[in-house]
């Protein structure tokens, strides 16, 4: 497992390179120049310099990108534009935010598509079967915060069971927290409940036409300890495969629904910064997803390789 | 069975595949025609009609500033329609000639460019997008770049697996062999190959592009107020919810159900694909009877396992049922191997299973006993057939690199059945199933019990099914084709580990086989099925010196020896008729030399000690064949 945990991060070292040096570049394909931006209309010559040389625009950049990436390796991102807030503090600031709500969302997508995914398999062309198929394919086809507005019009505004605006962090209050994540969680997590659902089931159906399964059954193996041992162990490979997609993809959907629910996490913080071309914050915003979704990767390969021994170096 | 299935097939996919299309044909319709077609401008004003509900002149309201919301629901359709499209042509564009290039070139190029496609994926797309944006500023057709470059990257990965496929190709590596430009045959296949994949992938594409713009419009990064799109009519329905709910129904509903349609057509392309077109043939219903039996036996005392007139049928698609074993008896005495020959397709291992009650939701027994060591087991629950397997009965699988569960080691799936089966304790059942991966020759066993089945060759994984069927002493053991897919060097290694076996274990086996030669080296009785049917039964020695049946004989004859050069091997001509195709007569008799007019009728199994169903069986005389 060890050798597997070196391979993944050895083989990291190129992707993360590119993407700090397409996010750093990010300063030279910006339309318009970042020092006027600051400044304003009313600034003097002087003060353009002086900027230009806070900001260590003067010197060449690749001399500027080696400078940023050892800043941010020790955890500067430097300062807003705006407001001169530390990029770094400002984003781990609404992080907690974010990552709790795809966390509770990939929580639920997990439950539900598994559940889902598996009563359809095992009762192929059933009812169940059916109703789970639809449902996948019409999950699939509902935008999230769509669905995040008629959660808040049904189970906000009209029934009153959870607030329909805010977050509450969990170390505030553990009940108020899962009232308060719990509408966004679900709206977020309905479409990748709907793709793993499917994923699941078709596994599922591959896993329970092998061989081993029936070879299982002929050595008097009850179906319940064949299904839930035997078939999910090996369906679920293909399902780990997808889930740290399906959690990138929960991320990026965080980001819009938590704009549904006025929730103050990465997505306002990013979509401010784009508005406001604020550089630093925009750069430490995707460096630090970035992080994210690789750490999500490498724990899912670790899953994966648990899963399927043909994964493991040997 | 098969254009049955696709008959069935085409008609549920008829069924999604037009009402998809219409509806967005429809929208197609709607969105050129807006200006005649919508009752308002969409962005006429009327602050005294606010917030309304629908009402006879505003059919679905009017937004927070008065203006008509179905006016605007149909220039957001143009707007939904316009853009998805831009943004798919525009991930085409970038996408398909660069895959196309980096899979030609490889080497560099295609590793450097496929690096930066893994960054890209590897950053949340909405991320990526609202970067694009922030580079690009806002806006629909900045948005719709951004999500074409986005989309770009999966179109890259297509082509770029197309060509490489094709590279693989043998037409295209016999070009390179002689000599030629491969790059000109490969340039002549890409197209007809990309084609489908890429149909299909621009469905996919149009449909996540539906969703991307409408997030993006509303969280105010695609279109801009006061202009009409469903993702700006949502934000707006988002921030007045309280005041009037209904205004976030109708953008959402078009949404989705524009969205469904792009998903469900594609759904129904990607199944088309590769199907090709069904060829629609009248299923026969089979008009065929069948041999009843005319005597019942009752089990004699050392019978370990005996069958009286079973029958097995499966489903057809269509919802009949036809039968693929019928009027089966026979026995076996304890400690016997009884051998059960045929070509493929005959029903034996349909009669293995059936025994162990694992047809599956296909088939049942329809007529017929089984009985297991005194016990019935047509009747049984799935209860009690779990306590006969493993216990009374155990089967070894033809294929034992697929009938070993690639997750567990070979061990654990040893260990797991004495656990289960024996209630031994983990350390207990792990030392027993040690004690039995030796006993089936393996050495180092307690090594080789931690390996995963695909560490293991074939004849060492066979020997592993072996141990796991013996494991829990069956007194019965059904050996489906054990040695069928191992080397000819390791076939003879199991058949005298099984006979080794037997000795010790004295359990009797059922060798099902289409192999002679293994038959007559393993077998003390063969039967000889035919079509669903037992056609011979004799002893082993009576069966090879002078086989009754013609299709007995056949078989005989076909097989290789290694005395005689003689080409050419006699075969037997034509082939197993299938199940829905038997006739009432021999089943045999069209590829019988010996047919009658009397063959037609129907033909009973003759004799007491040795068994044969054919009515020539004692006028003529089929040779000795060995």
């Amino acid at each position: 497992m060890l050798r597997l945990i070196g391979q993944r991060l050895i083989s990291l070292i190129p992707l993360l390179f590119i993407v700090s040096v397409l996010t750093f570049s990010f300063t030279a394909l910006l339309p318009g120049d970042p020092v006027d931006l600051i400044i304003g209309d009313e600034g003097t010559a002087e003060q353009y310099e002086m900027v230009r040389e806070r900001l260590g625009m003067n010197v060449p950049i690749v001399t500027r990108y080696f400078q940023w990436l050892g800043r941010a390796a020790q955890g500067d991102l430097g300062t807003s534009f705006f407001n001169s807030v530390p990029v770094m503090d400002a984003v781990m600031q609404r992080l907690p935010v974010t990552i709790s709500l795809t966390a509770v969302s990939a929580l639920i997508a997990v439950i539900v598509g598994m559940a889902a995914g598996i009563a359809a398999a095992l009762n192929p062309r059933s009812w169940i079967d059916r109703l789970a198929t639809f449902g996948a394919t019409l999950g699939q086809a509902i935008p999230n915060f769509w669905f995040g507005i008629l959660l808040v019009a049904f189970f906000a505004v009209s029934l009153r069971w959870f607030p329909a605006t805010g977050f509450t962090p969990i170390s505030t209050s553990p009940w108020e927290w899962l009232r308060s994540v719990t509408l966004p969680a679900l709206a977020l997590g309905l479409s990748s409940s709907a793709a793993i659902a499917r994923q699941v089931r078709s596994a599922m159906v591959g896993v329970l036409q092998q061989d081993y399964i029936r070879a299982a059954r002929a050595q008097g193996l009850s179906r319940r300890r064949v299904v839930f041992k035997h078939v999910l162990k090996n369906a679920l490979i293909p399902v780990v495969a997808v889930l740290s997609f399906q959690i990138t993809i929960l991320l990026g959907g965080a980001l819009i629904v938590e704009q549904v629910f006025a929730i103050n996490g990465l997505g306002s913080l990013a979509i401010s910064a784009v508005r406001q071309q604020d550089i630093p914050m925009i750069q430490g915003i995707v460096l630090v997803s970035v992080f994210i979704v690789v750490a999500i990767q490498l724990t899912t390969d670790m899953i994966y390789g648990f899963l399927n021994p043909k994964a493991r170096p040997s | 069975m098969k254009t049955a299935t696709n008959k069935t097939h085409n008609a549920s996919m008829l069924a999604v595949a037009i009402p998809a299309s219409t509806i967005l044909i429809l929208l197609v319709i709607v969105s050129i025609g807006a200006e005649w077609i919508a009752p308002y401008d969409p962005l006429k004003q009327s602050l005294r009609e606010a917030l309304q509900s629908p009402s006879p002149a505003h059919w679905l309201g009017t937004d927070n500033l008065g203006r008509d919301v179905l006016s605007r629901l149909i220039f957001g359709g143009r707007i939904a329609l316009i853009s998805s499209l831009e943004a798919t042509l525009i991930a085409v564009v970038l996408g398909v000639p660069l895959g196309l290039f980096i899979g030609y070139r490889g080497g560099w190029w295609d590793w450097a460019v496929m690096r930066l496609v893994e960054a890209v994926v590897s950053i949340p797309g909405i991320m990526v997008a609202i970067v694009i944006i922030a580079i690009l500023g806002p806006g629909l057709h900045r948005a719709m770049i951004a999500l074409g470059i986005l989309y770009s990257t999966a179109f890259l990965r297509l082509a770029r697996s197309v060509v490489l496929a094709e590279r693989e190709e043998v037409y295209v590596k016999a070009a390179r062999v002689i000599g030629a430009s491969s790059n000109r045959i490969l340039l002549r296949h890409i197209l007809p190959n990309i084609a489908p994949p890429l149909i299909i992938q621009v469905t996919l594409t149009i449909g996540a592009v539906l969703l991307a713009e409408a997030g993006l419009s509303f969280v105010g990064l695609g279109v801009q107020p006061p202009g009409a799109s469903w993702g700006t009519m949502l934000n707006t329905a988002a921030t007045y919810m309280a005041l009037n709910a209904f205004l976030a129904v109708p953008p959402g509903l078009a949404i989705v159900i524009t969205v469904l349609s792009v998903n469900l057509l594609g759904d129904v392309l990607r199944d088309s694909v590769g199907r090709g077109i069904a060829i629609s043939v009248k299923p026969t219903t089979p008009t065929a009877k069948f041999a009843e039996s005319t005597t019942t036996s009752q089990p004699k005392a050392d019978d370990i396992l005996h069958i009286q007139g079973l029958q097995v049928v499966v489903n057809s698609k269509d919802g009949s049922e036809f039968p693929v074993i019928t009027d089966l008896s026979f026995s076996i005495k304890k400690g016997e191997t009884l051998g059960l020959v045929g070509e493929s397709g005959c029903g034996k291992t349909i009669t293995g299973l059936s025994i162990l009650g694992l047809i599956g939701t296909g088939g049942r027994v329809t007529h017929g006993t089984i009985n297991l060591n005194n016990t019935e087991l047509t009747s049984f629950s799935t209860q009690q057939m779990e306590q006969i397997r493993g216990d009374e009965v155990a089967m070894v699988f033809q294929d034992p690199t697929t009938s070993l569960n690639p997750a567990f080691t070979v061990g654990d799936q040893i260990a797991e059945v004495l656990r289960v089966k024996q209630g031994m304790t983990k350390k207990q059942a792990w030392a027993r199933a040690v004690e039995l991966i030796d006993r089936v020759g393996i050495t180092r066993p307690a090594e080789r019990a931690k390996a995963y089945p695909h560490e293991l060759s074939g004849g060492m994984a066979q020997r592993i099914a072996i141990a796991r069927a013996l494991s829990c002493n069956p007194k019965l053991l059904i050996a489906d084709e054990p040695t069928t897919a191992l080397d000819v060097t390791i076939q003879q290694e199991i058949l005298d580990l099984f006979r080794d076996l037997q000795d010790e274990f004295g359990m009797a086996i059922l060798f099902v086989t289409h192999d002679l030669a293994v038959a007559a080296d393993i077998c003390d009785r063969v039967c000889v099925m035919y079509a669903g049917e037992l056609v011979e039964m004799a002893n082993v020695d009576e069966l090879f010196a002078a086989p009754r049946h013609p299709y007995t004989a056949g078989l005989l004859s076909a097989m290789p020896h290694a005395s005689d050069r003689k080409p050419p091997l006699p075969t037997i001509k034509g082939t197993v008729p299938v199940p829905k195709l038997w006739p009432t007569g021999c089943r045999f008799s069209e590829r019988c030399d010996y047919s009658q007019k009397a063959c037609e009728q129907l033909i009973t199994l003759t004799g007491t000690t040795s068994q044969v169903r054919c009515i020539r069986a004692n006028e003529i005389n089929m040779g000795a064949s060995i």
